[in-house]
């Protein structure tokens, strides 16, 4: 029977030898102050077959792990953990290194973390969208609002405007409607050679008026300059 | 419907992702926090009151591996503890103010919980969970106990090992492992006192069991002593027990010997002497009530009545002066109960609850009070209700039953019948006028009505509760505008045998029946149900009906196909066999187990069963059902798996219609014979629902069209040799192998989860091996898609939802597969469903850690280029393909509730084709709604009644100024044109 205690003994001493306890701690932050927001949480290597709960003071042991390469992660309800690569060796304490998800598992990360592992929560799962509520400021505030709302300015306050220029500015306004129109018209009507020819008039013009611009009178300029914007 | 289509994938890309409001919650979606059914068969883990300083809670283990608290004052969870599937409960403790539990293989794992708060403390394994001893029952060979105000707990586990460890460090202090490793002596017990520490266990000896002791020093862990108790104790279950009480120094352990009881009071050196007492009386049993720790305990006698042995603070042994009578005495047909708790201060009590069998039987009580009278009694039915009785009278009632619900459908209901008064046609113009008259004193009510709803919009909006606002109890349930109101069927496993109709709205039981065992309820048996279809629906008419394929088991080894035909609305009997307060009688089917069955969705709905020998079976069994299925027979197909010289495999059948009085028999066609020690996990049919676009088309102009043959289906395989994992998917007719993809097993061995819609195919795995190969190397879950299209290129078209299996361009197909990285590992996963199926199919999966969550499709495409997209690709929406798929925390349907272990998720459609119902069940009950393109058939949430009016009014006003000032101009333009 002794025999028997003491080959189990020995039977115990090599699974000591060949696997390995993991230990860490989450630690308390701004993002998930204590063990009652975490809730039940658990880390996990792989696909859980090695994982230990998570204590009320944030300490978890992941019991009897055997030689391999692992991913850890922390498997909580609402928050985001960072996930690491465990190395288990038969050296003496295991190797920890980030791991950014979606990247290639091997080489790994010249980056060694220390041990026992610390971890804490990136963030809090936001699960809610903020409802869209109608509001008057963010309607006029809304550039196309603003543009509609000018347009119909424009519209309702152009006859007035027009009414109280002075009836040289007018005709000015006049001749460039009447050209604006003929360019349109052409471009419309397909004839980009008459439309092209008529820009060209119309530029022409314009750097004629410009360069007999200080021989006219200054108020008057200035009112021709009004008018084309 | 194809412009449709396209404008439901661009509101949904446009709009970006649908979520949830936190106003919605609790409107749009419910969610039933259960805990399981208390298990109530050892009293480690029985439900019991414990008092937590002045607070009383009541602790459970339950049969869905959680240690849960419940509120004794509404029944609530205080809080609950979801253990892992391979780390069974096997009892707890109340140490002090700690819940300290075993789990797992011969109490592998020690955990210790707060007691009011859930909050885990200590965590500590114990041994490896491969060397736990398998025991039964469960809780035998495990015990935790310790002193008031100490620390140290003292651990039994494998039924030989003793462990004393602190209980906040988990520091291992000493073992002792008795020197037979428990292969003849099974500890059971462990009984402190401050000067030892008990190791009782029976030992096994010729004929019958001996009690075996063995003390042990508390500190160190000495042995002091170890010594049989001469005793013959033929049932060690009911025939032996200790009873302790913390003011008597030396405990007593008790035993059945031939009904005289033996004891023997226990001393750290165990030198005290055996003794009978004898009581006249001839004992049967003991009955443990929970109570032996305050030294009582139930003892059976020869002649039914039961008393109690009570161990008096001066360590004697004495029985009460009142005993239970047998309930044969008093009514044959009551039968009874106990049980026992102490109270705030520590005294004992015992109840017994009585009932009637024709009632839903009571299995487990205990009470605690303050007096005799003031007592509160916790009840489990064998239906799987936990009840909370005061004074008599019913507290709260918790239908813990829905935690084993194993299969549920949504059936849609029907609308509310305006009650038109009957016209006759012989009507006189009097009456007519008069009727008229009198319909009419609704109007200005109708008015009223219409003219507020003008005004304020409130109209039914898919963000809307559909749970109606008044009780329409007297009328019967009816379904609200958008058809959100379902009832959900319900059937519950674990042999519970009850059937459930529950509101999709707010998740309120409409109805519940117990299922009748037939022939059966003489010997008793349990049903397990298999299947369950959705027989008639409002379309065709008339309520809607189901149809639950069940197995009973009866108990003395018989098995029958039974089979239960229910109204969905109100839970009758379709066939009007069995009254609505009676169980629900079945019909029994197949004299023996089913093979398979399938709903045959012809003119009529057909239930089609096949028993061993394939004979097929209808129901219902008419002449007219007989000729549609003959008609209809030579083009249905199924396949089976069987087992051939030891190789597995799937074999394909084709129904032979018998013109004669024989059934109808299934013969094989084909035999698809999978490698050695490969074997089949599971066949998944692809999932059934409408077809609106029988293409895509591309950027370029170009049209894929959809490989959707409607013979297709899943079969999942495992080869524990290879430790490898098969996805086929096959064509039921003909057994061609469409796709097949081996992914490498993990330690838990296979655990793919699949889905097929359409043309698309998902699975989920783990993929374990570092750098294998998909998904750039990265190690962790993976979900896969896949999607089938015909021909071998674009614009080519085959008809494959419409052409013969035995055309050759079945087998004219190409896929696109591509694997992606999937943040959790799941437990259930589904498409959704919409009532066309115009809007996008997206994934809802329900994760491990407690989660149900919508994965875009869009995201889940297979056809994402690798590089940066074109202008084309833009155009159909692709994205440049990344493997990890973005884990959106606003996807989460569930938000935060907690929903644990789903097992399935189920979807159905809405009357709005955006929307699709989703129910998540296994130990929570969860629905909700989702719209994976958005409500893009309803106005949206933003829109605003009021801008509306606004703008509009604005209009009126700009129109109204600016009239007078037109028709001036105008006038004079009249006058000064020439």
């Amino acid at each position: 029977m002794a025999r028997i205690v003491f080959l189990l003994q020995a039977l115990s001493w090599i699974t000591l030898a060949l696997a390995f306890d993991i230990v860490g701690k989450v630690s308390w932050n701004d993002v998930c102050r204590n063990a009652k927001a975490l809730g039940q949480a658990k880390a996990s290597l792989d696909e859980g077959v090695y994982s230990g709960g998570i204590t009320a003071e944030g300490r978890f042991t992941i019991p009897d792990v055997p030689e391999g390469t692992y991913l850890l992660s922390i498997l909580s309800h609402d928050f985001t953990f960072d996930q690491l690569r465990v190395d288990v060796t038969n050296a003496s304490l295991p190797e920890v290194r980030p791991y950014i998800p979606g990247t290639p598992f091997d080489p790994p990360s010249s980056v060694l973390l220390p041990y026992p592992i610390v971890l804490s929560a990136k963030e809090k799962a936001d699960y809610f969208v903020p409802p869209e509520s109608f509001n008057l400021a963010a309607m006029f505030s809304n550039p196309m609002m603003l543009l509609m709302v000018g347009v119909a300015v424009m519209m309702l306050g152009m006859p007035y405007l027009i009414k109280n220029m002075d009836p040289e500015a007018l005709e000015e306004f006049k001749e460039q409607q009447a050209k604006m129109g003929s360019i349109q018209n052409a471009f419309q009507s397909g004839d980009i050679k008459a439309g092209f020819s008529s820009i060209m008039a119309a530029a022409e013009e314009q750097s004629a008026t410009s360069s007999t611009g200080p021989q006219r009178g200054g108020a008057k300029t200035r009112g021709s300059k009004r008018t084309k914007r | 419907m194809r412009f449709l289509t396209t404008a439901a994938s661009l509101i949904s890309f446009c709009l970006g992702t649908w979520a949830i409001h936190e106003s919605d919650v609790g409107v749009v979606d419910w969610h039933k926090h259960l805990v399981g059914v208390p298990l109530y068969g050892s009293t480690a883990t029985a439900p019991a009151f414990h008092f937590i300083g002045n607070r009383s809670l009541i602790f459970s283990g339950t049969s869905s591996n959680v240690i849960a608290a419940l509120d004794p004052i509404n029944g609530s969870v205080v809080w609950r503890y979801v253990f892992d599937a391979e780390d069974p409960v096997t009892g707890y403790y109340k140490i002090e103010d700690t819940i300290t539990t075993i789990s797992g293989p011969g109490g592998a794992t020690l955990r210790s919980f707060d007691a009011l708060t859930g909050n885990l403390l200590l965590e500590k394994r114990l041994h490896k969970p491969e060397l736990g001893a398998l025991s039964t029952p469960i809780s035998l060979g495990k015990h935790v106990t310790s002193l008031p105000n100490s620390k140290d707990l003292y651990i039994l586990t494998n039924g030989c090992t003793v462990t004393s460890i602190d209980g906040t460090t988990g520091e291992v202090k000493w073992t002792w492992t008795s020197p037979d490793q428990g292969s003849l002596i099974i500890h059971s017990k462990l009984i402190l006192t401050h000067d030892a520490l008990f190791a009782v266990g029976i030992a096994k000896s010729t004929a019958s069991y001996t009690i075996h002791v063995t003390s042990i020093l508390p500190s160190t862990g000495e042995i002091i002593n170890s010594a049989n108790i001469p005793s013959k104790v033929e049932d060690p279950f009911t025939e032996f027990t200790v009873l302790t009480r913390s003011d008597v120094s030396k405990p007593v352990v008790l035993w059945l010997e031939k009904g005289t009881i033996g004891h023997v009071a226990l001393t750290p050196t165990l030198k005290e002497k055996a003794k009978p007492i004898i009581m006249g009386d001839v004992f049967r049993k003991f009955t443990d009530i929970g109570l032996i720790d305050y030294g009582q305990v139930l003892l059976l006698k020869e002649d039914g009545s039961n008393v109690v042995l009570k161990l008096d603070a001066d360590g004697r042994l004495a029985n009460s002066k009142w005993e239970f009578e047998a309930s044969l005495i008093s009514a044959p047909d009551v039968a009874h109960t106990f049980g026992g708790g102490p109270d705030s201060q520590g005294n004992p009590y015992v109840a017994r609850v009585r009932w009637s069998p024709n009632l839903d039987i009571a299995v487990d009580a205990e009470s605690t009070s303050d007096l005799a009278i003031d007592s509160r009694i916790l009840v489990t039915t064998s239906t799987g209700a936990v009840q909370l009785w005061d004074r008599g009278g019913l507290k709260w009632s918790r239908e813990e039953a829905l935690a084993t619900v194993t299969l549920a459908e949504f059936v849609e209901i029907p609308e509310r019948v305006a009650s038109a008064s009957p016209v006759t046609a012989s009507e006189g113009f009097v009456a007519r006028v008069a009727r008229q008259i009198l319909e009419a004193r609704d109007f200005p009510q109708y008015a009223v009505n219409f003219v507020r709803r003008f005004i304020t919009g409130s109209y039914a909006s898919p963000t809307s509760s559909a749970a109606p606002t008044t009780s329409t109890s007297a009328q019967g349930i009816s379904r609200d505008t958008f058809g959100f109101r379902q009832i959900i069927v319900a059937a519950t496993g674990l042999g519970l045998g009850r059937v459930y109709g529950i509101d999709s709205s707010n998740g309120d039981i409409v109805w519940s029946r117990t299922l009748g065992l037939g022939w059966a309820a003489a010997v008793g048996g349990h049903i397990q149900p298999l299947k369950l279809y959705v027989t008639k629906t409002v379309s065709d008419g008339g309520d809607p009906e189901v149809v639950l394929v069940a197995q009973r088991r009866a108990d003395n080894g018989l098995l029958d196909t039974v089979l239960f035909h229910l109204n969905a609305l109100t839970g009758s009997d379709a066939t009007r066999r069995s009254k609505d307060d009676a169980p629900l009688e079945g019909h029994d089917v197949i004299q023996g187990p089913l093979v398979e069955s399938f709903l045959l969705n012809a003119e009529q709905k057909i239930v089609i069963f096949f028993d061993e020998y394939l004979q097929a079976y209808l129901y219902p069994d008419t002449s007219e059902a007989k000729e549609i299925f003959a008609a209809v027979a030579p083009t249905l197909s199924f396949p089976l798996r069987t087992s051939v010289e030891d190789r597995k495999r799937v074999i394909g059948h084709q129904i032979a219609v018998s013109k004669g009085h024989h059934k109808s028999l299934a013969h094989p066609t084909w035999s698809l014979a999978l490698p050695p020690g490969e074997e089949v996990q599971m066949l998944l049919p692809r999932v059934r629902g409408p077809v609106a676009s029988i293409g895509k088309v591309l950027g370029n102009r170009t049209t894929l069209y959809k490989y959707l043959n409607p013979r297709l289906f899943t079969v999942l395989t495992a080869a524990p040799a290879r430790s490898m994992c098969g996805i086929y998917v096959l064509d039921s007719m003909k057994g061609t192998v469409v796709y097949h993809a081996e992914v490498k097993a993990n330690l838990r061995g296979c655990n793919v989860k699949t889905s097929f819609v359409e043309n698309w195919l998902v699975y989920h795995y783990f993929e374990g091996e570092v750098a294998g190969g998909t998904a750039g190397g990265a190690k962790g879950y993976r979900m896969v898609s896949v999607e089938f299209y015909e021909g071998q290129k674009v614009d080519e078209k085959t008809k494959s939802s419409e052409i013969s299996s035995f055309s050759n361009d079945t087998i004219n197909y190409h896929y696109y597969e591509k694997s992606f990285v999937f943040p959790y590992d799941i437990s259930a996963l589904a498409t959704t469903s919409t009532k066309f199926g115009i809007t996008t199919k997206d994934l809802i999966v329900a994760t491990k850690n407690h989660r149900v969550q919508s994965f875009s499709r869009h995201m889940l495409n297979p056809r994402r280029p690798n590089r940066k997209t074109t202008a084309e690709e833009q155009e159909e929406y692709l994205v440049t393909y990344d493997p990890l798929l973005p884990n959106d925390p606003k996807r989460v349907i569930s938000h935060h509730y907690d929903v644990a272990k789903a097992v399935k998720v189920v979807s159905a459609p809405a009357l709005l084709e955006s929307t699709s119902l989703v129910l998540a069940f296994g130990l929570d009950m969860f629905v909700t709604r989702v719209a994976p393109s958005n409500t893009f058939d309803v106005l949206s949430e933003n829109f605003n009644k009021a801008q509306l009016v606004f703008t509009i009014s604005g209009l009126l006003l700009a129109i109204l100024i600016t009239r007078p000032m037109v028709k001036r101009k105008s006038l004079r333009e009249k006058w000064y044109t020439s």
